[in-house]
C-alpha cells in the first residue's frame, strides 16, 4: 500500500470535480434545496382540512360541540348548511361535513348516544382520520363541560364514505399516484440517457447529415419508447391492481391513458433536457432537479390544498400534479371522462406532451444548426 | 433530377467563427464531379468543420455552400450524400447488419448485402458491434456511408487508427468508387494518403493554403516530398492572431 498513489487517486477526483461546477452545484446545493423543500411542506403549509360543520339540533349539546370544531387546530371548520357543505364535499373543497341532527341533545339525555353524522370526501385517508379524530376530542370535550349525570353517553357517530371507505390505506392513496411517478420517471431517465448516447457515440450527427427531418427523430424515438412504456405501464397496472389489490373504482382503461399520456410526456422530456447535458452522469444529474421537486410538489405525499400558498403555485404548473391527480380521480373516486376535473388533468397532461414534442424538435435544431 | 454544374461542391467565401475562434476564415475550393479530393491539414486546422459546412450540418457565418448544384443546407441533396464520421458512429448495442439496414431504411435503399460484401463485412454481419476491432467498425461505418449509392462520399478521416493493410484495402474501394462516378471528399493529416488523392487542399488556420496535385505542390515548394512542401507551405503563410494553436 503506498500512500503517494492513493493520495494521488485523491487529489485527481477532487480536480476532477474542481472542474466540473453543475456536479458540485449539485452535491452542495441539492440537498439543502430538497431538505428546505420537505420542511416546508411538512411544517409550513396548513395540513388542517377544511370541514364544514352543520348543526341542526336544537339543545345546547350541539351548539357546544360546534363552538369546540370551529376552534380546533386539527381541522379548519366553518358553519354552513346542508346543501352546501354536500356541494362543496363533491367539488372538493371540503374534506368532510359533520352534521349534527335535530335530536342530538335529545338522544344523548335519552339514548345515551351520541350521533353525530360525519361525511367524508374520503379519497385521503390521513384527512380522513384527523377529521374523525377532531369530531372525536370536540364531543368528549363537549361532555365533560355539561353537567350530565351517570355514565357519560356513548360517542357512536355515523361515518360515510364518498369515495373509499374506512379500508383505503395509505397504500391505495399513494399506490394511484406512485403509477403515474414510476412510469415518468424510469421513462424519463432511460430516454434521457438513450437521446444522450445517440449524441455522444455520434450517431446523432451521422443522422443529421440524412435526409431525416427533426420531427421524425423525435416521432420515432417517441414512438419507439412509448411502445415501452405501454408495455411498462400495462405491468405496473396489472401488478398494482392484482397482486397489490391497490384499490381501484375506476375504469382501468383510463388509469392507463393518464400513465400512457404521462410516458409520452417523460419521453419527450428526456430528449428535451438532454440536450442541456455533455455526459451520461450529468444526465443522471437532472433526476434531483427535474423529478425530486416533482415527487415532492406534484401531491403525491402532501396533498397540494395544504402547501404553502407560494408552493402551490409551482405545483400546479408541475404536469406531475395534474397526472397524480388524474389517477387519484379515476382510482379512489371512480371519474369517468365525463368529470370535468379529470378532463381538466388529462388536458394539462396531454397539453404538457404537445408542448415538450414541439421543445424536444427545437432544441434539436438549435443544437445541431 | 439533373444539374448541369460540372463540380459537385462549391464552397464559396466561407466564414464559421465560434467564440474567438476563426475555424473556417473565408474558404473557397471547388470539387468536380468524380473527383478524389483531399483535405490535408494538421489538427484543429478546420477539417471536419469544412466538412460539417458542406453537409449543412452547420451554417457558415458568411459565404455559401453549394452540392450537387443546390445551395446548402438542403434536405433533398442529402439523400445523395454519404458521410462517414471521424470516429465510427454506430449503434454499438445492434449488430453491423442491423446497423446497415437502419441506414438503408432511412435513404429508403436496399443494397445491405451488396455494401457488407463491398467492405469485407458479410462473413460478420451478424457480429455486434461493440464486439468488433478498431479496423472493422470503420468498414462497418463506411458500409452505412454507401449503403445508399451516393453520388457524393464525405470521409473525415476515415483511416485513423486502421492498420497499413487495411488502409491500402480502403484506399483501393474509394479509388474504384471514384473510378465508377462517385465524388469524394477526404480529410486526412497523413501524408501518403494525400498522394492517392487526384487534387489536395493544404489547409490550416482555417484558410486554404494552397490546392493542386501531390506533383504540383511538390513542385510549387520545390522540394521532393509532400511533407516538407506542407510545411514550407505552412510556414510562409502568417499565423493568425488569438490563442490557435
Amino acid at each position: 500500500m503506498s500512500p503517494r498513489r492513493v493520495r494521488a487517486i485523491t487529489t485527481r477526483i477532487l480536480s476532477q470535480f474542481r472542474h466540473d461546477r453543475r456536479t458540485l452545484a449539485l452535491l452542495f446545493v441539492a440537498p439543502l434545496l430538497i431538505l428546505t423543500l420537505l420542511d416546508l411542506l411538512l411544517r409550513g403549509g396548513s395540513s388542517q382540512p377544511a370541514v364544514g360543520v352543520v348543526n341542526l339540533d336544537g339543545g345546547p349539546l350541539g351548539s357546544t360541540i360546534a363552538a369546540r370544531l370551529l376552534s380546533s387546530t386539527l381541522v379548519s371548520a366553518s358553519a354552513t348548511d346542508r346543501a352546501t357543505a354536500e356541494k362543496e364535499l363533491h367539488d372538493g373543497s371540503l374534506t368532510a361535513y359533520i352534521l349534527l341532527p335535530a335530536d342530538f341533545t335529545d338522544r344523548a339525555l335519552s339514548q345515551h348516544e351520541l350521533r353525530p353524522e360525519i361525511h367524508l370526501e374520503g379519497s385521503q385517508p390521513g384527512l380522513s382520520q384527523q377529521v374523525l379524530q377532531a369530531v372525536s376530542q370536540a364531543t368528549l370535550a363537549a361532555i365533560a363541560a355539561l353537567p350530565i349525570q351517570g355514565a357519560p353517553p356513548r360517542f357512536n357517530p355515523m361515518v360515510s364514505y364518498l369515495y373509499g371507505g374506512p379500508n383505503l390505506d395509505t397504500l391505495d392513496y399513494l399506490g394511484a399516484a406512485l403509477i403515474g411517478l414510476v412510469v415518468f420517471f424510469l421513462v424519463f431517465v432511460v430516454t434521457c440517457v438513450s437521446f444522450l448516447r445517440e449524441r455522444t457515440q455520434g450517431t446523432l450527427e451521422r443522422l443529421m447529415a440524412t435526409p431525416l427531418r427533426r420531427t421524425e427523430i423525435v416521432l420515432g424515438y417517441m414512438i419507439g419508447f412509448t411502445v415501452l412504456a405501454l408495455i411498462q405501464s400495462a405491468e405496473v397496472l396489472l401488478f398494482s391492481l392484482y397482486v397489490l389489490k391497490l384499490y381501484n373504482a375506476g375504469n382501468v382503461w383510463l388509469i392507463f391513458l393518464v400513465a400512457i399520456l404521462m410516458a409520452i410526456a417523460a419521453v419527450n422530456l428526456g430528449i428535451f433536457v438532454s440536450m442541456f447535458a455533455r455526459t451520461e452522469f450529468q444526465a443522471v444529474q437532472f433526476i434531483p432537479l427535474v423529478i425530486v421537486p416533482q415527487f415532492l410538489l406534484s401531491g403525491i405525499l402532501v396533498p397540494v390544498s395544504s402547501e404553502p400558498g407560494w408552493m402551490q403555485a409551482i405545483s400546479r404548473v408541475l404536469p406531475l400534479t395534474y397526472a397524480v391527480d388524474g389517477l387519484r380521480s379515476v382510482m379512489i373516486r371512480g371519474a369517468d371522462l365525463s368529470w370535468p376535473a379529470l378532463q381538466r388533468d388529462t388536458g394539462v397532461v396531454f397539453g404538457f406532451c404537445v408542448l415538450m414534442v414541439v421543445l424536444a424538435s427545437l432544441t434539436l435544431r438549435r443544437r445541431v444548426a | 433530377m439533373i444539374e448541369t454544374t460540372q463540380n459537385a461542391v462549391d464552397v464559396q467565401g466561407v466564414v464559421k467563427t465560434f467564440g474567438r475562434l476563426r475555424a473556417l476564415d473565408g474558404i473557397t475550393l471547388s470539387v468536380r464531379r468524380g473527383e478524389i479530393y483531399g483535405l490535408l491539414g494538421p489538427n484543429g486546422s478546420g477539417k471536419t468543420t469544412l466538412i460539417r459546412a458542406i453537409v449543412g450540418l452547420l451554417r457558415p457565418d458568411s459565404g455559401t455552400v453549394t452540392v450537387l448544384g443546390r445551395p446548402m443546407p438542403e434536405l433533398a441533396v442529402l439523400s445523395r450524400i454519404g458521410y462517414m464520421t471521424q470516429a465510427a458512429a454506430l449503434y454499438p448495442d445492434l449488430s453491423v447488419e442491423e446497423n446497415v439496414r437502419f441506414f438503408a431504411a432511412i435513404y429508403g435503399a436496399g443494397r445491405v448485402d451488396e455494401v457488407l460484401r463491398f467492405v469485407n463485412l458479410y462473413d460478420r454481419r451478424q457480429s455486434i458491434v461493440s464486439t468488433l476491432s478498431g479496423g472493422m467498425r470503420t468498414r462497418a461505418s463506411m458500409a452505412c456511408a454507401l449503403v445508399h449509392q451516393p453520388e457524393l462520399l464525405l470521409l473525415d478521416e476515415p483511416t485513423v487508427g486502421v492498420d497499413p493493410q487495411l488502409r491500402a484495402q480502403l484506399w483501393n474501394r474509394f479509388q474504384q468508387m471514384a473510378a465508377n462516378g462517385t465524388t469524394i471528399i477526404v480529410s486526412s493529416h497523413v501524408m501518403d494518403e494525400a498522394e492517392r488523392t487526384q487534387r489536395l487542399g493544404l489547409i490550416l488556420f482555417g484558410k486554404l493554403l494552397a490546392e493542386g496535385s501531390a506533383d504540383d505542390l511538390r513542385r510549387r515548394a520545390g522540394v521532393d516530398r509532400l511533407e516538407d512542401a506542407f510545411l514550407k507551405l505552412a510556414a510562409q503563410s502568417p499565423r493568425p492572431g488569438g490563442d490557435e494553436t
